[in-house]
């Protein structure tokens, strides 16, 4: 599903946030990201996003290059893929209902369609009953559970998640982390990026470990 | 700028470009596969475009002092060329008058008797380049000499009529050239004087309406600029406001016409507002200067209404104000969508 090749990515010409990255995600796996803060998580996800271009080698998604897509098919191909951002990337002038609904405006779904798939998603994070909130009036553990919840509205087929457990309690970590499994369970490829080493280890999936751009670790995958 | 395929074309071809055949990533098994039928896609496109229409009518309305000096600004840039070409319009019609009243007159002997100068006016009635003739006679053109100075008893003192009778020519064609040749040819006629003919007034009249014309062109095409750039400027402050919306819609799979689409109805609001301002402003403008013109014409025998616009001429207004308020907006999204880019 996401294949890595010598991919290396520099900043501004001289510094390397990524050297040498080689590895095969196959579809339908799950796989956490880990390193510590500057490593190059938070870079690789955008690679894969084509948020940024990869200044040397190549990234494949589904067999594809995806730095030979035209700017005009990237709406296309981002639309397959939900994203949870480090930053929530929520709009703070409309409501979480809205929020959330916004993948499934911008693909044209009905109102009735589109209302019933938002609350579904609001549903499986708890936050069914803040629907008309906006997001200030939330705390940051449920802005971001907005943001999972938007990244999943669309059912996408790969499911890329930045630090999702940033500031949640152990117990709702706990909760999210099996909602990603839930989704895994149905086959969507999962990639979560997490400094949370005693919950991930817990979980029995492969993990990558990046180093100052480098992958130094790989464990854990069938 | 990199166009999107689905902008300006049929939804059913941007419905098409829905499932582009690079790059898909495979639906993960059983999950329910997503079939939008073009038909379904017909009906998001409209929904999405009534749904634009709306909140940027919306958006409009909640910032009133601000939109309604855009649209101020845009109407008094519209006013002012369309005022000249009304103007200009009117005076057209002058012209047309003009071109009746290009005559030429035979003025001729003065031994020729009433009878021969009726032959006269016969032979010239004949000639293919003229359209009609009129004889005035002797003691006709006197008559009207009198009347026209009011002096009837300083002339009667003149012993015998010193006027010629004279034939007054009105050609097919008022073309200057063939009028000159025509009374060249006549003068060599026999019983026939001198053949007057005046065009050198009607020629700097024409001039003149060509230039009027050509400064009103000008002039329209500038202030068409200025409404690009107030609109533009607008819209440019209303894309650096929502910056962030953009970002994240962009960032969430949003194609340029669909983050453009809001803009474009803000422009399209916006130049059919200044259009609207602009025709209250022209109807105000010639109401408030139709009782002292219609006076000032009177005083002068003439019968002149000032020129108004009419069925067409308000649709046409108002058509070109929503396309330059549309093209403003299109001109700033695009160049300003090309400077964002999601963080
Ligand atoms: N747009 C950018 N321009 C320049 N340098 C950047 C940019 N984005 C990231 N970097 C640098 O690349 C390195 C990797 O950053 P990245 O955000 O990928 O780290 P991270 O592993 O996600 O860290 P964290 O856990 O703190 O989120 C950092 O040193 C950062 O300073
Ligand atoms: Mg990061």
């Amino acid at each position: 599903m996401i294949v890595f090749e010598h991919v290396g990515k520099r900043y501004g010409g001289r510094f390397e946030a990524l050297a040498h990255l080689n590895f095969h995600i196959r579809r339908g796996e799950m796989v956490f990201l880990t390193g510590h803060s500057g490593a190059g998580k938070s870079s690789l996800l955008r690679l894969i996003m084509r948020l940024e271009r990869p200044s040397r080698g190549r990234v494949l998604v589904a067999g594809h290059d995806i730095d030979r897509l035209h700017s005009s098919q990237l709406p296309f191909y981002r639309r397959q893929i939900g994203v949870v951002f480090q930053d929530h990337q929520l709009l703070f002038d409309r409501s979480i209902f809205h929020n959330v609904a916004l993948p499934l405006e911008i693909r044209g779904l009905s109102p009735r369609d589109t209302a019933r798939r938002v609350r579904a998603a609001l549903d499986k994070v708890g936050l069914l009953h803040r629907e008309k909130a906006l997001p200030i009036e939330l705390s940051g553990g449920e802005q971001q559970r907005v943001g999972i919840a938007r990244a999943v509205v669309n059912k996408p087929a790969l499911l890329l998640a930045d630090e999702p457990t940033g500031n949640l309690d152990p117990q709702l970590s706990a909760d999210i982390m099996r909602l990603f499994e839930d989704f895994h369970h149905i086959g969507t490829t999962v990639m979560i990026a997490s400094h949370d080493l005693a919950l991930i280890a817990r979980m029995h999936h492969r993990i990558l470990r990046l180093s100052d751009g480098r992958l130094v670790g790989d464990e854990g995958g069938v | 700028m990199s166009r999107h395929p689905g902008q300006r074309q049929s939804p059913q071809r941007a419905a098409q470009k829905e499932q582009p055949k690079t790059a898909q990533v495979p639906r993960r098994k059983g999950a329910q596969q997503h079939t939008t039928k073009p038909q379904g896609q017909w009906r998001a496109w409209l929904r999405h475009h009534r749904a634009m229409c709306l909140d940027s009518a919306r958006r409009l309305v909640h910032q009133p002092v601000g939109s309604v000096l855009t649209m101020l600004a845009i109407a008094i840039a519209l006013v002012l060329p369309s005022a000249l070409w009304l103007t200009l319009d009117s005076a057209k019609l002058v012209d047309a008058e003009l071109d009746a009243s290009a005559t030429l007159t035979a003025y001729l002997d003065h031994s020729v008797s009433d009878a021969e100068a009726g032959r006269i006016q016969e032979a010239l009635s004949a000639q293919p380049e003229v359209s009609s003739t009129h004889l005035i006679t002797a003691d006709k053109g006197m008559e009207e000499f009198q009347q026209a100075l009011g002096l009837d008893d300083v002339l009667d003192r003149l012993d015998g009529n010193p006027l010629p009778a004279a034939v007054v020519i009105a050609p097919k064609q008022p073309d200057p050239d063939e009028m000159e040749a025509l009374a060249e040819r006549l003068r060599d006629m026999s019983g026939i004087e001198e053949v007057r003919l005046d065009l050198a007034w009607i020629e700097r009249l024409r001039q003149l309406s060509e230039l009027g014309r050509r400064v009103t062109l000008a002039l329209a095409v500038l202030f068409g600029l200025g409404v690009l750039l107030v609109v533009g400027n607008t819209i440019r402050l209303a894309v650096e406001n929502r910056r962030k919306e953009i970002e994240v819609v962009t960032l969430i799979g949003a194609t340029h016409a669909f983050v453009r689409r809001p803009f474009l109805y803000s422009g399209v609001w916006y130049g059919l507002g200044g259009g609207l301002l602009a025709w209250g402003l022209l109807t105000l403008g010639s109401g408030w200067l139709a009782a002292p013109v219609a006076a000032l014409a009177k005083s002068y025998g003439a019968h002149y209404t000032l020129p108004s616009l009419g069925v067409w001429g308000s649709i046409t207004l108002l058509v070109c104000s929503t396309l330059l308020g549309w093209l403003g907006a299109w001109i700033a999204v695009s160049r300003h969508l090309a400077g964002i880019r999601p963080r």
